[in-house]
């Protein structure tokens, strides 16, 4: 074939190949897509294991975060006050083992904020911060003075007090351990995350238990 | 005077001797019984955002070896955009400060975003806050503002964000920029940072390319 002919067959060819190309290229961004592009293909994985868990009084506490009038009550939503009763239940229990029970606040609020139900009594730590109950507050210090290894987190909100304060926990080198009736938002998402956050991320997923307050021994 | 408080059941008791019925919206469920029926919330809005050089950090986190990042995909994919962000705030006179976590050492951060000699590198597990200098180096320079990147999204970036936020910063974050071999884990750390109880409202969130210093 004259090499002039050839040249007319390859055009096309070329031209077709640098298209494709060029398509390739134009659709090819330095990551192919980030993560609020691929937003609504995520799919939830599966709810992470709930295991029974024996706790230990003399080197556990519990946490009781931001049970706050403001924050947990029906006009706010439901969730937080249906946690209540399972809440006190766990805390009687807590008690009555004479573990140590701290309670947390934030912004201004007081120990006198905090709904009646599940009340302080007075001689139990309080402490007031946002989300990172460690930030800017002697807790690390309670704990520590106490020989407390293993902390209990429940409280509102999910994903706020809960979600910080169990990874700030773990961080510390406690062990945690979340009743996931015990925690709260009234935004489903937000509670599931928080779930499958703290027994799957790095560092905190390998010293976080996931259970529920009847399966909890003392 | 205790405040009685009211409870569903009192509502419930209420509304049963007035209407005759009223289903009590107890906690029947836990969120792992609910949780096929969990819909996840819009994405937060993507925005431009400009950050004044002088006041601004860049904290480039565990851009390490093995499961950190170079066996990552989606981490080695940021890569290309992050190298960018780095060249333009180096260009812009952006202090630029590394962290590493577990037996790693500044030498060990993969070659294509490696510090240059002078940007400090702290080291810590997830919030690179606990136990190091950063808040001090960062208060030290007048920073008031930090752009938040690296692996693992859940890990570094969750914790170190908030903790920056929570402690008066203003963030940044990228979302081409964080990474997780997990795509539910970088979604949650998106919409944690935006809407985050108490620190939320002092995050943006943006892409690399819609920053401009």
């Amino acid at each position: 074939m004259p090499a002039i002919q050839r040249v007319f067959l390859a055009a096309p060819t070329m031209l077709l190949a640098a298209l494709v190309s060029f398509l390739a290229l134009s659709t090819e961004p330095a990551r192919a897509q980030n993560i609020v592009d691929q937003w609504a293909s995520v799919k939830p994985p599966p709810p992470p294991e709930l295991k029974p868990v024996t706790v230990d009084p003399k080197t556990t506490a519990l946490l009781m975060l931001d049970f706050v009038k403001p924050s947990c009550n029906p006009e706010r939503g439901s969730r937080c006050v249906a946690t209540l009763p399972a809440v006190k239940k766990l805390l009687d229990e807590a008690r009555g083992k004479d573990m140590l029970v701290v309670y947390s606040a934030y912004g201004k609020l007081t120990q006198k904020d905090i709904v009646p139900e599940v009340a302080p009594n007075g001689s139990e730590p309080f402490v007031v911060s946002s989300v990172n109950k460690y930030l800017r507050t002697d807790l690390e210090k309670i704990l520590k003075d106490k020989g407390i290894q293993t902390v209990i987190t429940v409280g509102t909100f999910a994903h706020g007090a809960v979600l910080t304060t169990a990874g700030a926990s773990a961080e510390r080198g406690f062990n945690v351990i979340v009743p996931i009736d015990g925690m709260s938002f009234d935004n489903l998402y937000a509670e599931q995350y928080t779930a499958w956050h703290l027994s799957n991320a790095p560092g905190i997923g390998n010293k976080t238990t996931l259970t529920k307050i009847d399966m909890m021994k003392f | 005077m205790r405040q009685t408080p009211i409870t569903c059941g009192t509502i419930a008791l209420v509304a049963t001797l007035m209407t005759g019925a009223y289903v009590c919206p107890a906690r029947a469920a836990d969120i792992v019984d609910e949780w096929a029926s969990v819909k996840a919330p819009p994405a937060p809005q993507v925005k431009p955002v400009t950050a004044d050089p002088k006041t601004t950090a860049l904290l480039m986190m565990d851009y390490l070896p093995k499961f950190y990042c170079a066996e990552d995909p989606r981490c080695v994919a940021t890569l290309p955009a992050m190298r960018k962000l780095l060249a333009a705030a180096r260009a812009g006179g952006v202090t630029v400060i590394y962290s590493i976590a577990g037996n790693f050492t500044p030498v060990d951060i993969m070659k294509d975003v490696a510090p240059l000699g002078g940007e400090p590198t702290v080291k810590a597990h997830a919030d690179k806050f606990i136990d190091t200098d950063l808040e001090k180096i960062l208060k030290d320079k007048g920073i008031q503002t930090v752009i938040v990147t690296g692996t693992a999204a859940n890990g570094a970036v969750l914790y170190t964000g908030s903790g920056a936020a929570l402690r008066g910063f203003k963030v940044i974050v990228p979302v081409d920029g964080l990474s997780s071999e997990d795509l539910f884990a970088e979604q949650l750390t998106v919409w944690q940072l935006a809407n985050g109880p108490g620190f939320g409202k002092q995050v943006t969130v943006t892409r690399s390319d819609m920053i401009k210093f």
